[in-house]
């Protein structure tokens, strides 16, 4: 058992942590590349910029939409985004693994912060998650993933809430460790190639949207290749 | 020009030498590492103790008076001094270790644990014997086995030895001729053989092997642009010759 | 177009893995990811990529020269072809130099600091003029494909006879100047393989194999992407190929026999045999399957011709700038992140290959890009799913996703252990023998000191004595050995065991039994080793250690020994010899080993001991 945590501890969670950092760099740089070269080749250069701008600083501080509509959702929303970020970079158990494994350290949580965070964190997921399952709309709207995605997440936050907290058995608390670690992982490798991406090509997706509103290059080829009436003028 | 004298049969191997130098230098303590040679010398010790039987040997750069580092080095960061002493100038190297590969000694070692890495060797206390001290380890040595002084001087002191004591000593200067003759010098009584790489021609210096070639170099390159040259006026003409001939035949 | 694809992909994959090594090497230096050592300085390299490297790129210069300068047109369709690979050729040579080189931002260092007398000093100014040469040789291909620079392209195009011309000149020097390097250790290299002729053969195997080289990755291309291939052509520049292979061979052999190792080829040491296969490789397949026409002109003669002699001539060049050159006996062999560089750097210049291959001209007409076909399924960008157009690069997003995760695999594998400790051997340290007299010899290399035990006892008055060194035991033991806590030779020993003490298969102690309950768990939250083990020190223990760690068996050993020892030599000056090295390390072996040891040569076990801190030595003469 020992030694099924070291390997999660070493060299898996090297693997899965590079694999979302440079997987997360590499949607970003595809995202940014994708965007200019569509830019590049559409023949109207006139972009809206000012209202995707002011779009995306709408939606990575998203005040306006907890006043307006939805305001329960909202808010459950943030704090939920909020306990996920927060908690795993500057619990203080994480950052002195960094250091001595690496040697840096950073600012960290309070210790009941953190627990409090944590079970808001946990009790949010769980809210979202009923939230989608009870609301009939949001049930048609929803893939198997968006199931999964919350449970996926409250994995690492419920282990890693026992672990800090409950007093177990040593046998039981490897086994613990070891699904929080494990699950943790399995976030990480997804995470850059699935909707949570959302996380870096966060603000570059309204001017994305904003682009493909505009006709992609050589859509009319398309348009008339679809229409089967390749070569007449249009 | 400088020389030190190591005699075999004095050496008790108390390691004085070795201590004395690392603290001449600042050496680092030293741990065997799966880098390093056998034979104790390594980036973190200029120079060590080999032990064969019941004779001990310092082990040290030679400093060849044609030293195949020297001439190996790209950007002339090893270099051989008036004085006698091979230096080394970190601020010049490059990490090519073409001075290692080169070194029929094999002393030249490198920092292979360091980031930022160089070469490491004996400068025979460069800055010690530029303003006519000795260096550290002759110095320390309670024998005077390794003794420190003009290269001639050591080499009629060294002779003088075999004719004094024919019996003890092999009959040989060691370091005389080698390679062209090198500024350490060794009396022993048994063959040091096994110091070196085993040599096919000892007497010659190494930078000889490569200077031919190398004194060639301006002629090949301007012999190759005239020969290409040649060639493509010999080419065309006969493309021209032909040219007209098919005209001519064309023609008729 | 799928075995394209997959080609691409293990490409991709092989340039992930060496990137994460050869960052990991930046970082951390050359012993940290590779096997090069004192006794070998060069590795793989040196002798798979450099040297080779610059080899197989001579067949830019040969065709060129041959199109340009001899004006045989018929081969000018495949100029751009050996332009491009001598480029990338170079490029990957540098490359790998900035790999292997200890101080690679220094490396233009040569062009101001000059040392004329070196070959490596000519070598690096080579590769400087002819990247650039070449550089101004390839530019008007991609330059073809935009109108930017037009002008700069016309001139280029325009005086292209002269860039031939200089680019025979320099490679005449680089690859002959390549050889002169290995004149320089006759005692090193192998008596096969030295030469005072090094430099003439290094040129002529380039100018024959160049071409071959050439041909080889034509036949790559025509595989890869499916074109018809002229082999009349092809032929004609192999039959030029084996013209030079028969004369590099004549020099060869005449060169073996006339300085008499004729008999050192048939002496069946694994040396000889390599040369055997080297010349198989080299001379013998390339031209059998060159000479004979029907060969020369068939699609498989050719493959094997040029298989054989490009393998041929990385066996020639790596047996010179590497098997072969260093015979110290140590045995060097490249560690898995040397090679994952060595491949990656080989299969990035590949990729670049077939970059240029579909995008430019080199071939009269441009290779269509499959996925670009009009109408192609459209293809969407993974994370928001929002069609953009087609990508001008075809499958960026598979390949950089190989990429990304070939990187984060590389990186995982690389044992942090070989990192931090800096390549300390991991010796376990063995007890002591004897029973009056203690042999200590910890990594029973047989060469220890004797240590008179009972003598010190007596010394130390008496059995109560123990204390003055035995400064910790084991649980419910006496007197615990050195090496039972000291248990590493050379680094540090974890003598708590954390995880044996919380595991239900060790200890099976509940956390909070030692660590109090509601703090966090910390060091300093935890309850002292003696809280529990009461039998932990010997009684009037002199020193006492609360530390997780021991040191090295060595460094206890020296501290112990050498800490007492320089206080007597000080305090007492009829006893100052005691203090020196050789009075422990007499380097006389015990009675029962002398018999076998006692004729070999012995390399000093000394070089292992850490010398004590030399301020030791420094008080000490002071005192005298």
């Amino acid at each position: 058992m020992q030694e099924f945590i070291d390997f999660c501890r070493g060299p898996l969670f090297r693997l899965t942590f590079l694999v979302m950092i440079f997987g997360l760099i590499r949607i970003l740089i595809l995202d940014i590349w994708g965007a200019v070269e569509a830019y590049r080749n559409a023949g109207d250069k006139n972009l809206a910029w000012k209202s995707a701008f002011i779009k995306t600083i709408q939606w990575l501080f998203p005040v306006k939409h907890v006043v307006a509509r939805r305001p329960v959702y909202s808010l459950i929303s943030i704090l939920f985004h909020i306990g996920l970020i927060v908690v795993p970079i500057f619990l203080l158990a994480h950052v002195q693994l960094w250091k001595t494994s690496v040697g840096i350290a950073w600012w960290t949580l309070p210790y009941d912060w953190a627990n409090y965070l944590t079970l808001l964190t946990i009790a949010c997921s769980v809210a979202l998650l009923l939230g989608r399952a009870l609301s009939k709309t949001s049930r048609t709207l929803s893939r198997k993933q968006d199931y999964l995605w919350p449970i996926l997440l409250l994995l690492p936050f419920a282990t890693g809430y026992i672990c800090a907290n409950v007093t177990v058995s040593p046998s039981m608390y490897q086994l613990v460790m070891l699904t929080h670690m494990l699950s943790a992982e399995v976030i990480f490798i997804f995470l850059p190639f699935t909707k949570i991406a959302h996380c870096v090509v966060m603000p570059l997706s309204q001017f994305v949207m904003t682009l493909a509103w505009k006709f992609p290059a050589r859509i009319d080829k398309k348009i008339a290749a679809t229409l089967k009436k390749e070569g007449q003028s249009v | 020009m400088k020389a030190i004298l190591t005699d075999v049969t004095l050496c008790i191997g108390c390691q004085e030498c070795v201590a004395a130098c690392k603290t001449k230098h600042n050496l680092e303590p030293d741990y065997p590492r799966n880098f390093h040679r056998t034979d104790g010398l390594s980036a973190r010790n200029w120079t060590s103790i080999l032990q064969k039987d019941e004779h001990y040997i310092r082990k040290q750069c030679r400093h060849c008076l044609e030293p195949a580092c020297v001439s190996a080095c790209p950007v002339a960061a090893l270099v051989k001094t008036p004085e006698g002493a091979v230096t080394y100038d970190g601020s010049k190297c490059i990490g090519c270790r073409y001075c290692m590969i080169a070194c029929p000694y094999g002393i030249p070692r490198y920092d292979w644990d360091r980031a930022i890495p160089y070469i490491q060797k004996c400068t025979l206390c460069y800055d010690l014997i530029s303003v006519g001290q000795q260096p550290a380890c002759t110095t320390a040595c309670p024998t005077e086995a390794t003794i420190f002084g003009e290269r001639d001087e050591l080499l009629a002191v060294a002779k003088q030895r075999i004719k004094d004591n024919p019996d003890k000593y092999i009959n040989r200067v060691f370091g005389e001729h080698e390679v062209g003759g090198t500024s350490v010098l060794y009396l022993s009584d048994i063959d040091l053989g096994f110091m070196s790489y085993p040599m096919r021609d000892i007497k010659s210096s190494l930078p000889q092997t490569t200077s031919m070639a190398m004194s060639a170099v301006p002629p090949a390159f301007v012999g190759m642009g005239a020969l290409m040259g040649g060639l493509y006026w010999f080419c065309k003409r006969k493309d021209k010759i032909r040219q007209q001939k098919n005209d001519k035949e064309g023609s008729e | 177009m799928k075995r394209l694809m997959t080609f691409k992909s293990i490409l991709w994959t092989i340039v992930g893995l060496a990137m994460a090594s050869g960052i990991t090497r930046m970082l951390f230096g050359l012993g940290a990811i590779t096997n090069q050592s004192d006794a070998t300085p060069w590795g793989i390299w040196k002798g798979i990529n450099v040297v080779p490297g610059i080899a197989l790129a001579a067949g830019g210069f040969v065709v060129t020269a041959i199109i340009y300068v001899m004006r045989r047109h018929e081969f000018s369709r495949y100029s751009k072809f050996a332009v491009l690979l001598a480029f990338l050729g170079y490029i990957s040579a540098a490359t790998s130099l900035v790999v292997e080189l200890g101080l690679p931002w220094l490396v233009w260092h040569p062009v101001i600091y000059w040392q004329p007398h070196s070959a490596l000093f000519e070598v690096s100014w080579c590769v400087i003029l002819y990247l650039t040469v070449l550089f101004l040789e390839f530019v008007p291909v991609p330059l073809d494909e935009t109108h930017w620079f037009s002008g700069v392209r016309r001139f280029l195009i325009k005086y292209k006879l002269i860039l031939v011309v200089l680019g025979v000149m320099i490679s005449t020097l680089h690859q002959s100047s390549l050889g002169t390097m290995f004149l320089l250790t006759p005692e090193k290299l192998h008596a096969l393989w030295y030469s005072s002729m090094l430099p003439i053969m290094f040129f002529v195997s380039a100018v024959a194999i160049g071409p071959l080289m050439v041909i080889l990755a034509v036949l790559v291309v025509s595989s890869l992407y499916g074109r018809e291939l002229e082999r009349e052509k092809l032929g004609m520049l192999g039959l030029i190929s084996m013209g030079v292979l028969v004369v590099y061979g004549l020099i060869r052999i005449i060169d073996i026999a006339a300085t008499g190792k004729l008999l050192l080829v048939f002496d069946g040491s694994w040396q000889a045999n390599i040369f055997l296969l080297e010349l198989v490789l080299i001379l013998v397949l390339p031209i059998i399957f060159l000479a004979v026409k029907k060969l020369r002109y068939s699609t498989a003669g050719l493959w094997i011709a040029t298989i054989s002699g490009v393998l041929g001539m990385v066996l020639n060049r790596a047996n010179i700038a590497g098997i072969m050159l260093v015979q110290t006996g140590n045995l060097y062999i490249p560690t898995i992140y040397e090679i994952f560089i060595s491949v990656g750097i080989i299969s990035a210049a590949i990729l670049g290959f077939l970059f240029c291959v579909e995008r430019f001209k080199l071939w009269e007409t441009k290779w269509e890009d499959s996925r670009q076909e009009p109408n192609a399924q459209p293809e969407f960008d993974r994370s928001s799913e929002v069609y953009l157009g087609a990508p001008r690069l075809a499958g960026r997003t598979i390949y950089s996703m190989i990429f990304v995760v070939s990187l984060a695999f590389g990186f995982a594998v690389i044992s942090s252990d070989r990192l931090y400790s800096h390549g300390v051997d991991d010796v376990i340290a063995q007890e002591a023998r004897g029973n009056g007299i203690l042999y200590i010899d910890g990594n029973r290399d047989n060469f220890g000191v004797a240590f008179g035990h009972a003598e010190h006892i007596k010394r130390q008055q008496g059995a109560d004595s123990c204390s003055v060194c035995h400064h910790m035991n084991l649980p419910q033991d006496k007197s615990s050995q050195c090496s039972a806590c000291h248990r590493q030779m050379y680094t540090t020993t974890d003598v708590f065991r954390h995880d044996w003490h919380a595991s239900p298969t060790g200890a099976n102690i509940a956390c909070n039994m030692c660590h109090t309950p509601g703090e966090e768990k910390q060091k300093s939250s935890a309850k002292k080793c003696v809280d529990c083990h009461l039998d932990l020190y010997p009684e009037n223990a002199v020193n006492t250690f609360e530390s997780y760690l021991t040191v090295s068996y060595v460094d206890a050993m020296h501290g112990q020994c050498v800490t007492c020892h320089a206080e007597r030599a000080l305090s007492d000056t009829t006893k100052v010899a005691q203090a020196r090295c050789p009075a422990c390390h007499t380097g006389s072996l015990p009675h029962y080993l002398k018999e076998d040891m006692r004729d070999k040569l012995r390399q000093p076990g000394l070089s292992n001991v850490i010398i004590p801190k030399s301020d030791v030595n420094l008080e000490l003469k002071q005192g005298e």
